[in-house]
């Protein structure tokens, strides 16, 4: 008997159940449709304008953008740190090129003002 | 007896061309926040990439040597491909000191990143590591996104860039996609460990035929192969004039580099005399040969029908050319490895020297399209009418240019071959393209100017690189007997 | 039955198509570079699975980290190069920038 039969039969029962609940509420509950209740609820308030038209400043993407592609050269660490005593000195004289150029862009960025909030 | 690769301490010594390039990558972003003179970036660049060429000769007298345990090697084959792409950088930085387009947005970043650019295609002609090559590819693919959408204002700039990202993205995903799969089948990232792997019969013929077409795909785009060449006419219309020469000529040759070292040294057998077998039961000669007449092909009939702008038109000469360099690979012998690398230096003089004509007229008359170089020659711009004509003439293919000795020792070796089928589509095509090629220069020679055009002045800048790849054209239609041997030394891959 | 190599390459081969499909269809130039991702993460699965399962060592786990660090990159540049585009067209619609025209 394979282990994982009963991982599958419990999301199958999962589906049944919640295919069962939502079919029911859809075929049984009473459908009125006015003006009042299709509208976006916002605490009683009428809605002011679409969703769609929010837009966030361009800031936020601009710093986010950076901090993920400084971010994700600390994947190369974690490797690095596993064999770290094997390397020696000559690991830890690669890694400091690494760091280095990372730091270069850094300061390059830094400088020309990308990391300006205002 | 074999020998081993060398450690990392070891091999710094091998790549000192390298080193230099990356240092200057960094040393011009640090300089770019300090000076305010752009240009001397530009001359900063200039003199890094000439040490570059110098060093990377110098290694030629040296011997060859497998580096960084196995990830990039540097043999004959490799030193060519790093000669001639770190000539095509040089070049490129050349045209850009010269260019309106470049110097108007004149910003630092511009020759740190296309150094780093640089810096990726002397990799791509040496890594012999699956792993080693993609990184080196993307690391081509990603400067050349921003290369190409450098002008910010413009919109066809900003609109080549976004296409070449979605193209490049979605074929390099595919690439690596595949590269999975031959990783898989061969149990092994490097070169020579999946040769050996597919000699003993490891890995069946079906998937590896459906991974190899995958990662065709991926070095396929980079030379503008037929299926995956869609990106080439929008982005070398929409990007700067250097960079589109500097895309038309580096990164082409560049995946020309990996995929000949890749499918030569992993997918084919050396039986001696410069003759190679498939390994692996895939017949990936049959499926080049195809490539190379539909792409060809499909080149050559677009571009006959482009009318307008005379850098789109070039990029369906660019995509023809590929097709007429895919023959010598199709032959699977060193004579049309020989034929290919002669090829492609040629294609570098005659196709850069074009888009150095092309960036003249555009420096003065802001013009792209055919009906600017009406009357060329009559309205000051004779020489470089005269050099475009020499250009467009040895890009047909007509002798005594470089074009024709090139195209010569392709056909030979294809059909020293038998594979007259190729033979015949490839004169049949070089024959079409007289008919675009000449209607260039009838524009430029036979047409009267109607007086709105604008006069077209060369300044001396611009006349000595155009000049200098004149004299080369020239000089490689009656003296290529010392390039033809280069070349063959250089066909030789080192089996570490 | 257990799980082996090739639920996980069938797995891979289901996010590969999906991706394809993405970029296929979506004229959104950011649903076109999430459709690249889907790619990208295929390959990664499959790398992951030969290394584990087939005789390729670290290898397969080295080049998937690589992997994610160029995806990362790829996507700042591409974002870089769509915000572009919307300053200068107003829109990403990927059928919409067509100035580049034959």
């Amino acid at each position: 008997m394979n282990p994982y039969i009963a991982l599958l039969i419990s999301f199958a029962l999962c589906a049944i159940v919640a295919g069962i609940m939502c079919g029911a509420s859809w075929l049984l509950g009473p459908k009125v449709e006015n003006k009042a209740k299709s509208e976006i609820f916002e605490t009683g308030n009428p809605p002011l304008g679409s969703i769609r038209g929010i837009r966030f400043p361009v800031k936020f993407y601009l710093t986010a953008i950076l901090f993920v592609v400084f971010d994700i050269e600390v994947v190369f660490m974690y490797p690095w740190a596993v064999v770290f005593r094997r390397l020696g000195w000559m690991g830890l004289g690669e890694m400091a090129v690494f760091v280095a150029v990372l730091a270069v862009g850094l300061a390059y960025v830094w400088r020309v003002g990308a990391l300006e909030w205002d | 007896m074999e020998p081993s690769a060398l450690g990392n301490v070891a091999s710094l010594a091998y790549s000192l061309p390298e080193i230099v390039l990356g240092a200057a990558v960094v040393l011009l972003f640090l300089l770019d926040l300090v000076v305010t003179r752009k240009e001397t970036l530009g001359d900063v660049a200039l003199v890094t990439l000439a040490l570059v060429v110098v060093l990377s000769a110098r290694l030629l007298w040296g011997d060859s040597a497998a580096l960084y345990n196995g990830a990039v090697v540097v043999d004959g084959f490799a030193l060519f491909f790093k000669l001639l792409l770190a000539l095509a950088a040089f070049a490129t930085v050349w045209m850009s000191l010269g260019s309106r387009e470049i110097q108007k947005n004149g910003t630092g970043e511009y020759w740190a990143v296309l150094l780093a650019s640089t810096l990726g295609l002397l990799f791509m002609a040496s890594s012999t590591n699956l792993l080693m090559a993609y990184l080196a590819l993307e690391f081509v693919s990603l400067t050349s996104y921003v290369l190409s959408g450098f002008m910010r204002h413009s919109r066809r700039a900003s609109e080549a860039s976004l296409k070449y990202l979605i193209y490049g993205g979605v074929a390099s995903g595919t690439m690596i996609y595949g590269m999975s799969w031959v990783y898989g089948l061969a149990g092994s990232l490097d070169f020579r460990a999946i040769h050996t792997a597919l000699m003993s019969g490891q890995g069946a013929a079906l998937p590896l035929y459906v991974a190899l077409l995958l990662t065709l795909a991926g070095l396929g785009y980079k030379v503008a192969a037929f299926p995956f060449h869609m990106w080439a006419p929008d982005v070398y219309q929409g990007a700067p004039i250097p960079v589109t020469a500097f895309l038309a000529v580096g990164s082409k040759a560049a995946g020309f580099a990996l995929m000949i070292r890749f499918f030569f040294t992993a997918m084919a057998q050396s039986v001696g005399a410069g003759v190679y077998q498939l390994v692996g039961g895939v017949d990936w000669s049959q499926l080049i040969l195809v490539l190379s007449m539909v792409t060809m092909t499909f080149g050559n009939l677009a571009a006959v029908a482009q009318q307008g702008n005379v850098k789109r038109l070039l990029a369906y000469s660019s995509i023809a050319h590929a097709g007429y360099m895919l023959m010598g690979f199709a032959v699977l012998n060193d004579d049309g490895l020989r034929a290919m690398l002669f090829y492609l230096t040629v294609y570098y003089l005659m196709n850069l020297g074009a888009f150095v004509v092309v960036m003249l007229v555009a420096n003065s008359t802001g013009r792209e399209d055919l009906a600017g170089y009406r009357g060329l020659a009559w309205r000051g711009g004779a020489l470089p009418a005269v050099a475009m004509a020499i250009f467009l003439f040895s890009l047909t293919g007509l002798p005594p240019l470089a074009g024709f000795v090139g195209k010569f020792y392709l056909f030979a070796a294809v059909v020293e071959k038998q594979l007259y089928l190729l033979a015949v589509v490839g004169v049949l095509n070089s024959v079409v393209s007289l008919v675009y090629y000449a209607r260039i220069v009838r524009t430029m020679f036979l047409e009267q100017p109607t007086g709105g055009e604008g006069v077209v002045a060369v300044d001396w800048h611009n006349g000595l690189l155009l000049g200098l790849l004149t004299i080369g054209t020239l000089v490689l239609g009656v003296a290529w007997g010392p390039l033809i041997d280069f070349a063959g030394r250089s066909t030789h891959f080192l089996a570490y | 039955m257990s799980i082996g190599l090739h639920h996980f390459l069938f797995v891979s081969l289901l996010v590969f198509l999906c991706g394809l499909f993405t970029v296929l269809t979506r004229r959104n130039a950011i649903g076109v570079l999430m459709g690249v991702e889907l790619i990208l993460n295929s390959a990664n699965i499959n790398y992951i699975a030969f290394s584990r399962y087939g005789g390729g060592g670290y290898d397969g786990q080295v080049f998937s980290v690589f992997v994610i660090m160029l995806a990362a990159a790829e996507a700042a540049i591409g974002l870089a190069i769509v915000l572009g585009i919307y300053r200068q067209f107003e829109t990403i619609d990927v059928e919409a920038t067509d100035t580049l025209r034959g």
